[in-house]
């Protein structure tokens, strides 16, 4: 994977009721990495801990380059574009513009070009109240922030929040536009399955604060499958044999449907058996988070 | 430019075969002239929503066999290929086409004899 925007060493955090690791997690930089999961699993607290405003109880945060908590998080934070999942209300009477100037006297980074073209390209504008603007109209605005300094890594809390489908697609084009230059990372939280499509490289399953697989996103998308299969009468084959096996369904005799996360292995070895492929279907993106959630809940019994 | 490559989702080859293949053969029947300047690696994956990793490979694999040049900061290139190399890689398509027909054939026990009346039935409408 080359060099890491992001790592996290053995870190821990224990809440009342949630406990986040102990985790390694490695963002390689110059790709764009999706975290996906459910609810509570465990996202936003490792936002807040790779912008040091929670610190792990155990083990260590590089973030590009710099250990966390070192007193270093303002010349740190020169380089980071953050775009929480909840905009922030204490700065609700500020109108759009002076945010803006607040921002520019903050990072050296700031070009104002770069915040008007966002402006302009996302179809947004800051001469409102942000307390008056659309919910959408509002999300651009934060993401336009975000991204005038130039920063060399973005980190995106479900950022399509809230976008209409025509913002979003311009959204997903911007992103790319950013992603051109290869120094540029972005990790990303989300749950829609065409975001994690159109712009990740690599996927993370974070489940009750666990990572469960690190994975590249088209070797992912294309190794899970349901097969419709028929095995020949008689037969005698353990259809839980086949390579990758997760689970199956007897639809009615000799009519199985059965799910394999190997789906190039599971092939030769149904050719192998001698077994009838009726049909087969990919799994979205959101069955194969299921069948990860499945195994996870039942390895933690 | 909008290249003009498919994927077959359901296909149990991989993305950056599938993608390779196709890139191969339009830069050796010609569609795509020595010097064209190809999509980023960015911007083809994004066309075709698969990730970069897939399409730095295809780049790179075919850069290895010649058929792509990258210039460090300008984008990848089709490079000139030799007619006796596309002569070549020309036929090379259509052969291993015909290897992946004897794959299918021994897999349903077709004969020889079978093999060739069918292929002589079908050349017929060639």
């Amino acid at each position: 994977m080359g060099e890491h925007a992001i790592a996290l060493n053995s870190v821990k955090l224990v809440r009342d009721h949630f406990t986040f690791g102990p985790l390694d997690l490695e963002i390689p930089k110059g790709y764009v990495t999706a975290i996906v999961g459910p609810n509570g699993s465990g996202k936003s607290t490792l936002f807040r801990m790779i912008m040091n405003t929670i610190k792990p109880q155990q083990g260590n945060i590089h973030v590009l380059g710099e250990q966390l908590g070192y007193d270093n998080d303002d010349e740190l934070k020169q380089n980071i574009g953050h775009l929480p999942e909840e905009a922030t209300t204490f700065d609700y009477f500020l109108k759009g513009y002076d945010k803006a100037a607040f921002h520019a006297k903050w990072f050296r980074g700031w070009n104002n070009d770069t915040y008007q073209r966002l402006l302009s390209n996302l179809a947004t504008r800051d001469d409102l109240q942000l307390k008056k603007m659309s919910k959408g109209m509002r999300r651009k605005f934060d993401l336009s922030l975000a991204m005038a300094h130039h920063p060399k890594l973005l980190l995106l809390d479900e950022p399509s929040s809230g976008l209409d489908p025509i913002a979003w697609k311009t959204m997903i084009e911007v992103l790319h536009q950013y992603m051109e230059n290869e120094d540029h990372t972005i990790l990303m939280t989300t749950h829609i399955v065409d975001e994690v499509k159109r712009l990740a490289d690599y996927i993370v399953f974070l489940i009750d604060g666990q990572v469960y697989g690190t994975y590249e996103k088209d070797e992912l998308l294309q190794s899970w499958m349901t097969y419709f299969i028929e095995t020949p009468a008689h037969s005698t084959i353990d259809i839980r044999s086949i390579p990758g096996y997760c689970e199956h369904k007897l639809v009615s005799n000799g009519f199985y449907e059965v799910i394999s996360s190997k789906a190039f292995e599971a092939e030769q070895w149904l050719e192998q058996q001698q077994v009838n492929v009726r049909s087969k279907q990919l799994l979205e993106l959101d069955e194969i988070l299921l069948q990860h959630v499945k195994r996870a809940r039942q390895f933690a019994k | 430019m909008r290249l003009p490559i498919g994927i077959n989702e359901q296909s149990a080859e991989p993305l950056y075969y599938q993608i390779e293949v196709q890139l191969r053969a339009l830069i050796i029947s010609g569609t795509l002239q020595a010097g064209t300047l190809l999509p980023s690696i960015r911007e083809l994956a994004s066309q075709l929503k698969c990730s970069v990793i897939t399409i730095k490979r295809v780049y790179s694999d075919l850069e290895a066999e010649g058929l792509l040049r990258t210039k460090q900061g300008t984008g990848t290139y089709v490079s000139h290929v030799e007619e006796q190399s596309r002569e070549e890689h020309r036929l090379g398509v259509v052969i291993e086409a015909i290897d992946h027909l004897m794959e299918a054939a021994k897999r349903v026990q077709c004969s020889k004899q079978e093999l060739e009346q069918l292929l002589e039935e079908k050349l017929k409408q060639y």
